[in-house]
Order: structure tokens, then sequence, then C-alpha cells
């Protein structure tokens, strides 16, 4: 509560400063208004004597000034640059463009109408451009606000389903390890033996989690910030292969390799694990006996991965939000216990570290997760 | 039962410390413990182990400096132990001329292959046993003397290159070699270090010795670090 209320103070007191700095800022005379404001009312007068060598025409000289003044604002901040050009404008066709030429002149007819004119033209370009300006400013604010929202919510699901996802074998290891040591006597050699292998099972699936949740912590602060060099496709896809059957013996999982050999540059570890990630969710969700498929196609600017399953296929209003790390409709148990929701969400963070693309989609006899990569030909020798 | 010979586990965890210990005692291993770098270090140098086990996260020093330390004086086999997402900290203790890494967490057999290899290597190293002329693993054959290499009886023919690649890692059979080592072993000390071309080379080997080139059995990549050749498989 208290943290909130220092809050509310910390904002009022920071709008106030920003909104005398505001004022302050529209009258703040600085070297780059000061400069740019010269350059163009010096470019223009440049022009309007070329005119006014070739034709002679007051009427449209005042129009270049005019064009002067619309353009100020826009390059320059704050009131004070227009008004002053304003000034200048007006001084400078009455000194060098009406007869008498080089003489100031302030009796014509009209003169201070023309003055008038000038300044309010002047303020109000200013106005509105400096109201622009501050709008467009607003609104990149607003969408990088909105940006670290979906990023915070983003965290907090993964937070969430992690300590839901990490307590549940945690329980089996620690009842199953509590209930051997407590009554050890009184079991047969065989339960002995059945519950030492669950407490295998379930310190094996919370390695899994860890690791997936360490590969998160390599992606620096969620930004494209991750440690890229260069990795023969080949390679990446059958280690990934040879883990996955190692980690499920009974999984059926067929790779083909793509026909030339290719590097890409990407952090090996993590593609890895999202093709890890990828063929787990395949082999518990497909639940079919026709093998896994996982192949890699080479195109002109991207190398595409498939994981290609032979089951149910998934449901059509979750194709678009697979990758986001949303409980399972309906959670049920058997689903997040296996923590796909949090397997597939990190795939996605490791594909958006790499400036590629993830999705999913059916096919006639089940799903097929795919993810390209960029193959970047201009940093091929960064590394 | 015979003694197999002396195991040195350098490691603070007790937990740890203790499935190695009880797992290589099972084995006929006889095993020595300490808790810190510098416990090992002088432990190393009194007993002269077989094989030294090396946690990497030791609280009083980085395992590195054991390594650097012992290799000043001695050839012992070590094998060290590390985390998974760590590829620099595996490449840099390799270079360091530690013999070989084994990732957390691992099971008992794969701990003793290891250090079958370990000890293996290290009495080659030692001048005792002789390295064999013939190598073989599985349906893979490799005369040394003949540079032949046969798979399921049938003779493959690799570029030079490509033999020299194949023969290193048979000659260091069980352990992992790093990129870097290799590409100084086949084309000498001053080849830049784009290691694209072992790369390329490799998939090469794989298309000729491996049955299935996408899920080799023969040559393994270690992600990040290198290749290592089956010793059994």
């Amino acid at each position: 509560m208290e943290r909130r209320n220092l809050k509310g103070v910390y904002a009022r007191l920071l709008e106030n400063y920003r909104q005398r700095a505001y004022w302050t800022k529209k009258w703040e005379i600085t070297w780059k208004n000061t400069l740019m404001t010269a350059a163009i009312l010096i470019g223009v007068t440049l022009v309007a004597w070329l005119y006014h060598r070739l034709s002679a025409g007051t009427v449209n000289i005042m129009m270049f000034y005019v064009i002067a003044l619309i353009f100020i604002p826009r390059f320059t901040e704050g009131y004070v640059p227009g008004i002053v050009s304003a000034m200048v404008s007006v001084g400078c066709v009455n000194f060098l463009f009406t007869e008498p030429y080089f003489k100031w002149d302030f009796s014509r007819e009209g003169y201070p109408v023309t003055f008038f004119c000038m300044i309010v033209i002047a303020v109000a370009v200013s106005a509105v451009t400096s109201y622009t300006k501050e709008q467009s400013q607003v609104l990149a604010r607003q969408e990088k606000q909105l940006m670290e929202a979906d990023k915070e919510k983003m965290r907090a699901n993964l937070l969430r389903a992690v300590s839901h996802d990490l307590r549940t074998p945690l329980t089996g290891i620690i009842g199953a390890s509590s209930s051997y040591l407590e009554n050890e006597p009184f079991l047969s050699d065989e339960k002995k033996r059945s519950m030492v292998r669950h407490i295998r099972e379930d310190a094996n699936w919370l390695l899994n989690m860890v690791e997936n949740l360490l590969t998160v912590t390599r992606i620096q602060s969620g930004d494209t910030n991750v440690n890229k060099s260069m990795e023969p496709v080949e390679e990446v896809l059958s280690e990934s292969v040879r883990r996955v059957k190692k980690r499920i013996p009974g999984a059926k999982v067929k790779v083909f390799l793509p026909e030339e050999f290719v590097m890409l540059p990407m952090d090996a570890m993590l593609i890895e694990q999202v093709l890890i990630n990828l063929m787990e969710n395949a082999v518990f969700h497909a639940d079919s006996d026709r093998e896994i498929e996982v192949y890699a196609k080479a195109g002109q600017d991207e190398v595409t991965f498939f994981v290609k399953d032979y089951g149910p296929g998934i449901a059509l209003d979750r194709l678009e939000s697979i990758f986001d790390g949303e409980s399972q409709t309906g959670s049920r148990e058997s689903d997040s216990y296996r923590g796909m929701g949090i397997g597939l969400s990190i795939c996605k963070t490791i594909i958006a570290a790499h400036s590629g693309r993830i999705w999913a989609q059916n096919h006639e006899k089940g799903a097929l997760l795919a993810f390209a990569l960029p193959i970047d030909n201009g940093g091929e020798h960064a590394e | 039962m015979p003694n197999k010979g002396t195991i040195l586990i350098i490691e603070d965890e007790e937990n740890i410390r203790d499935f190695i210990s009880t797992s290589l005692r099972a084995q006929n291993y006889k095993t020595v413990d300490a808790k810190t770098a510098a416990e090992g270090m002088t432990l190393a140098a009194s007993l002269c182990p077989d094989v030294i086990l090396l946690d990497l996260g030791l609280p009083d020093m980085d395992g590195i400096e054991v390594i650097k330390s012992v290799r000043a004086w001695s050839m012992l086999p070590i094998l060290v132990i590390s985390a998974r997402s760590r590829e620099k900290e595996k490449v840099e203790a390799l270079d360091l001329g530690a013999d070989d890494y084994i990732t957390k967490p691992f099971g008992p057999s794969e701990l003793l292959a290891r250090i079958r290899t370990a000890m293996r290597h290290g009495a080659v190293a030692a001048g005792h046993g002789a390295p064999s002329q013939i190598f073989t693993t599985g349906g893979l054959q490799i005369d040394f003397g003949k540079r032949l290499v046969r798979v399921d009886g049938a003779e493959v023919h690799l570029t030079q290159v490509e033999y020299k690649i194949v023969a290193l890692l048979a000659q260091n059979a069980g352990q992992v070699l790093t990129y870097d080592a290799i590409i100084s072993h086949v084309w000498g000390p001053y080849m830049d270090d784009n290691n694209r071309i072992l790369r390329v080379n490799m998939a090469n080997i794989r298309r000729k010795l491996e049955k299935n080139p996408a899920e080799p059995q023969y040559i393994n990549t270690e992600i990040g670090v290198g290749y290592r050749m089956a010793e059994e498989l």
C-alpha cells in the first residue's frame, strides 16, 4: 500500500517537473534552432534575390518568406524561431526587396497589416507543428509502454506456470523419498525399485524444465541479443534428435537433412532447445504410431525447420496462441504437468531473439510446427 | 577383486561426491575426496592418482587454476565436470589441458565410460601400452599403417584432409576434440579461426562413413565445443 502511495507522489512530482520543463522548452533558444533558422532564412533570401533579379514583384517574394515560415517550425522546436523569423522576413522584404532598396521605409501603406499577418502565421504554424510533434512522441511512448507490458505479462505467465509445474514433480520426489526412508522395512523390493524409478523420472522431468529456463537466461533481457556463430543446420538437427531419443527412449523420430550443406548464424544450444521442445510436444500430443518427421528446407534468405506429426492436430482456436505460454484450454492436469505451454513459449522467445518466425498449422493428418531463421549473408563472416 | 585404479574426486557438493564415490567403489576403483581446490592440488601431488575428476565451480578458487597447476608438473588425465550451457568454459578447460569433460547431470554408466577412456589414454601418454595399429568401433575400422578406412568391410575413399580428421578423432576415440585442436592439427597453426572448412569436411565424412548421416553413430557432435569419435557402440 505504502509503496503505491510513494509511486503516486513520484508520478505527480515528475508530472509537475515535466510541465514546467514543457513551457520553458517552448521558449528556449538553442544553437541548433538558431543555426537552422538562419540557414533557412538565408536560403530563402538568396532565392528571393535571384527571383527579384529576374522579374520584379514584391508580392511573390512575400510568398517565398511565407513558405519559409511554414518550414522553420517543422525543423526547429518551440515558438522562438518562428516568431523571430517572421520579424526578420518582414524586415528583409522591407529593406531588400521594396523601393527604396537598402533603406527602411515604414510609411508604406498596409505595412502593419503585413507585419501582423506574418507574426500570426509564424505563431500558428509553430503551435500546430509542435503539437503534432508532441502527439507523435506520446504515441511512441504509449506503444513502448504497451510492449513493455506485453513482455511483463509473458514473464508473469511463465513464472506462474513454472512455479506450478516445478512443484508437481518436487512433490513426487519428496513424497517418494520420505516414504521410502520412513517405511523401508515394510516395503517389498519391487515397490522400492518402482519408487526410486519414479524419483528418477520426476528428477529428469525437472531437469528438462530447468534447462528450458536456463535457455531463457541466455537471452539477455529479451532483446535480440544472442551469441550467434555459424553452425551447420545438419549438426543441430541430428544432435537435437539424438537428445530427444535419449530422453524419451520410445520416441519415434525421423530426420531428413537438407540436400546441400548450409550454415546459419545462431546460438546452437538455443535452437537445439527449440527443436527438442517442438519434438517433445509432437511426441506427447500426437500420440500416434507413425514417426514424427523433422526436416529443414533452405530458401533464398531463410532456412525453415519443420516438425511434422501425425496426430489429432491442433484445435483451430489455439493455432494462433499456441506459442504464447497461456495455459491450455480447461487446464487439463496431464497437459500442464508436461509443461508444454512453457516449452512452446520459450521457443517463441528464442526464435524472436534470432529475428526469425515461428508458426503452427495443421496438415491433412496432423500438426506441423515450423520456424524460419534468416540466413543473413551480410554477417556471414562476422564471427 | 583387483583394484582398478585410484580416482581423485575434487568436488564441493557432498551429495554429488557421495554418488560418484559410491558408484566408483562399486566398480572396484579406489576413491579419494577433496572438498576444495587447494586440498585437491595437494592430494594430486602426493597421491599421483590415475584420474582426476574435477568440478569447475569450487569454493576457494576456479577449477581452471587446478588444471593449470597440475599440468605444470604432470600429464595425469583430468576429467572436468561442467554444466551443459557453458561451452566456453568447457573449451577453455580443454585448451588448458583437461583431457575431457562430462556434463552435469550424468549417470554412473556415462561416468565410468569416460573414466575408462581417460585411463587408457593416460596409459598411452605415459608410455605404457602402445597405441594400436588398427582402430575398430562398431563396423568402422581404421588401419593407421595402411591409411585404410573400412565400413562394414567395404573400403571407403576419403580425401587426404578427411582421412587426417578421421584418424585424429580415432586416435583420441572417446575424447572430445575442440574445433581449434582439430584445425591446428590438420591445417597447421596458421589457419584462421573460421571453422567452416572443418564443418564442411565433417559433413562429407559423415556422408561417407555413416549409414544415416542424420543420425551419426561414429562421430558425435558436441555442440559449441567439437567432435567425439565413439569408442564403443
